[in-house]
């Protein structure tokens, strides 16, 4: 069986003169198992620009996207409908994406229509009820709603009883908690948890807060300017990061209790950050891009790109990691 | 000791065209000399119109309602910050208090210098335009920015140096009370961290006050001293960052608290309805109708806002009795 997802050495670059390398030589997979795979970064480390491409929205300047072992930028218009309604997308903005003039019920009303889901208006009905149930949300408290009635939650669960209606395969998430509050974040989680578990949907859950990322569990793919610095198991990942990128960044989530604060002050260490993270085109890229920031750089760190690939030094017994870091060959 | 900032009774609410619509009501609350204090609260609760009716920037269609806010001076005596003139209170602003707005990083005008414009407001002050330049780098290296920075213009520096520029702006008079509103929201994390490590180095140097106004849980046991928790435009629960992390006492910041997504496996529930805005908040206690330990009382009477034990202090009817026992 091929993989859900393929992606093969994906390169995305933009502007002429200051070439900016959003995306630099990325390769990851999503196996045809349902799985949650979080794809995290800071702003700029092509995160978003991935989810794109993978969408289709966007023709990566190198590289291939293979859904189901198809190349999703070489396919037929069957194939093509096909792929729009197994691969779903949830973007952040729960406010922008309806139109205000209609009623919730809309949402999915035409999605069924769309897609011929239902043959009878009972029978539509049914469908739309079981598809908010599926997401928490009460048939009478959102159908006859417009959407400014709704709140950030509720409208964004809605997008996910829309995305169950067609049961799709893959669930493209694109920061889709960072816009609800804090208290509805959880059971908007949940419900992905739940699609995985029950219903076989697999989610590629784009983010810049590790928090939620080690809430879903599943892989992780850690991004930094463009490349991939480590990936693995969540919470394997999480729990001991190994390169120095990925220690810094987990070390810094803001962790929600008070006993277990910082350790270290960066309040006096070197901004040699600064224009780092987000500016992604300098001229020679051919070595570590973390090396200006990094505590443990080496020389040959400066000499090549390091390769993203399995540590020398592992027990056999753990669980699979990938580092793109030259302290572990 | 006496607090550097009482605020007592505050009410404040939008203006419309029969009546006022209240959003914060009736809020006390002390704020100590060299304290961070966080305001935590879901969107909605009322902490952004708390920090702009304690810096007096309310906007038509908000009004203030009722409420005194002293701020204590240097030299011991107090103001009322609603009461006085608008021209004592520019007088008071950047050299006691200042205040920095939500997303003021994207507020610096992009065709000045960053040093015209951190300058502007110290000459205004009355400095010479010499004092002005020496305090102006001295409060950059606070937040660890090279004097070089004055020459560039906005556009040149990172979203982190951009609000550092802010945060330097802001203590360059060395105020007493630094108002924050949502600081770090827009940043990633190291420079979040970075900069919260900057903000308690500047109140352990210069010995200033912070109230730090954010939704994010994280950031608050991080660096807060102590926590006020907002709920539907009143503070349902103030208490050390321990006690309110550790052993929440009103149902809410329990809720608040316990549906923080944490490590993998552990499921945690949201909490159920949503929380309501200004137009309908019921009666009584506001939070009963999503409260998993109402009972008849809270339907009727709003709690007031009462002392539990050391330090800790909670609006809700389940410690009546605690309180009555107490007094």
């Amino acid at each position: 069986m091929p993989d859900l997802l393929a992606v093969e050495n994906l390169r995305q670059i933009f502007g002429g003169r200051n070439r900016t390398y959003a995306v630099d030589d990325v390769s990851f997979r999503i196996p045809a198992e349902p799985r949650i795979v979080s794809l995290v970064g800071e702003s700029g480390s092509g995160k978003s620009t991935i989810a794109r491409i993978i969408l289709g929205l966007l023709r990566p300047t190198a590289g291939t996207v293979l859904y189901d072992g198809v190349d999703i930028f070489r396919p037929d218009r069957s194939w093509n409908r096909r792929f729009r309604s197994e691969v779903q997308a949830v973007f952040q903005d729960p406010y922008s994406v309806y139109n205000p003039v209609y009623k919730a019920e809309r949402v999915l009303k035409l999605v069924i229509r769309k897609f011929g889901l239902a043959k009878t208006k009972a029978e539509a009905r049914e469908r739309m009820e079981a598809a908010l149930r599926a997401v928490d949300l009460q048939p009478d408290e959102v159908l006859d709603r417009h959407p400014h009635q709704l709140s950030g939650g509720q409208r964004q669960r809605l997008m996910l009883a829309r995305v169950y209606l067609m049961r799709p395969r893959l669930i493209v998430a694109d920061e889709p908690v960072s816009m609800i509050d804090a208290g509805m974040r959880a059971s908007f989680l949940n419900i992905l948890g739940d699609f995985r578990d029950n219903h076989g949907i697999s989610t590629l859950f784009i983010t810049h807060d590790l928090s939620t990322a080690m809430y879903l569990g599943g892989e992780i793919i850690v991004l930094y300017q463009g490349r991939i610095m480590e990936t693995g198991a969540t919470h394997s990942v999480m729990s001991a990061p190994m390169h120095p990128y990925a220690q810094l960044l987990i070390d810094s989530i803001p962790t929600p209790d008070p006993r277990r604060r910082w350790e270290e002050d960066l309040s006096s260490a070197p901004l040699s950050e600064i224009g780092g993270a987000t500016v992604a085109s300098a001229p020679n890229r051919d070595h570590c891009l973390f090396a200006d920031r990094c505590p443990q750089v080496m020389e040959k760190c400066w000499a090549a790109r390091p390769v993203l690939r399995a540590p020398a030094a592992r027990a056999a017994d753990a669980a699979h990691r990938d580092v793109a870091c030259y302290l572990y060959d | 000791m006496p607090a550097l900032l009482e605020i007592r009774g505050l009410s404040a609410g939008l203006q419309g065209r029969r009546a006022i619509t209240q959003v914060i009501s009736q809020i006390d609350l002390d704020v100590q000399a060299g304290e961070i204090l966080g305001v935590v609260g879901e969107s909605g609760c009322g902490k952004s119109t708390l920090a702009t009716a304690i810096m007096r920037l309310l906007v038509p269609p908000q009004v203030l309602q009722s409420g005194s806010i002293r701020l204590r001076l240097a030299a011991g005596e107090t103001v009322d910050l609603l009461a006085i003139s608008e021209s004592e209170l520019r007088a008071l602003r950047w050299r006691h208090l200042s205040y920095i707005p939500q997303g003021s990083m994207n507020s610096l005008n992009p065709v000045l210098r960053v040093g015209r414009q951190m300058m502007d407001t110290l000459i205004q002050h009355g400095l010479t335009s010499g004092e002005a330049r020496a305090r102006a780098i001295e409060a950059l290296e606070l937040v660890n920015l090279e004097r070089k920075l004055l020459d560039s213009y906005p556009h040149e520096l990172s979203g982190g140096m951009r609000q550092r520029v802010i945060i330097a702006a802001a203590v360059s008079m060395r105020p007493a009370l630094i108002v924050a509103d949502e600081l770090t929201t827009a940043l990633d994390v190291v420079t979040q961290r970075q900069i919260l490590q900057e903000l308690a180095a500047i109140r352990d140097e210069l010995g200033a006050t912070i109230l730090l106004i954010t939704h994010d849980m994280g950031v608050v046991a991080q660096i807060a001293d102590r926590v006020a928790v907002m709920y539907a435009g009143k503070i349902a629960e103030l208490g050390s960052v321990h006690g309110i992390f550790e052993a929440p006492r009103h149902p809410y910041s329990q809720g608040l608290i316990g549906s923080i997504p944490r490590a993998s496996g552990q499921r945690v529930e949201g909490l159920p309805g949503e929380a309501p805005s200004p137009w309908n908040y019921p009666a009584g206690c506001r939070f009963h109708p999503r409260c998993p330990k109402v009972f008849d009382l809270c339907r009727e009477h709003a709690p007031e806002l009462m002392r539990q034990d050391s330090g800790r202090w909670a609006a809700c009817h389940l410690y009546d009795d605690e309180v009555a026992a107490h007094a």
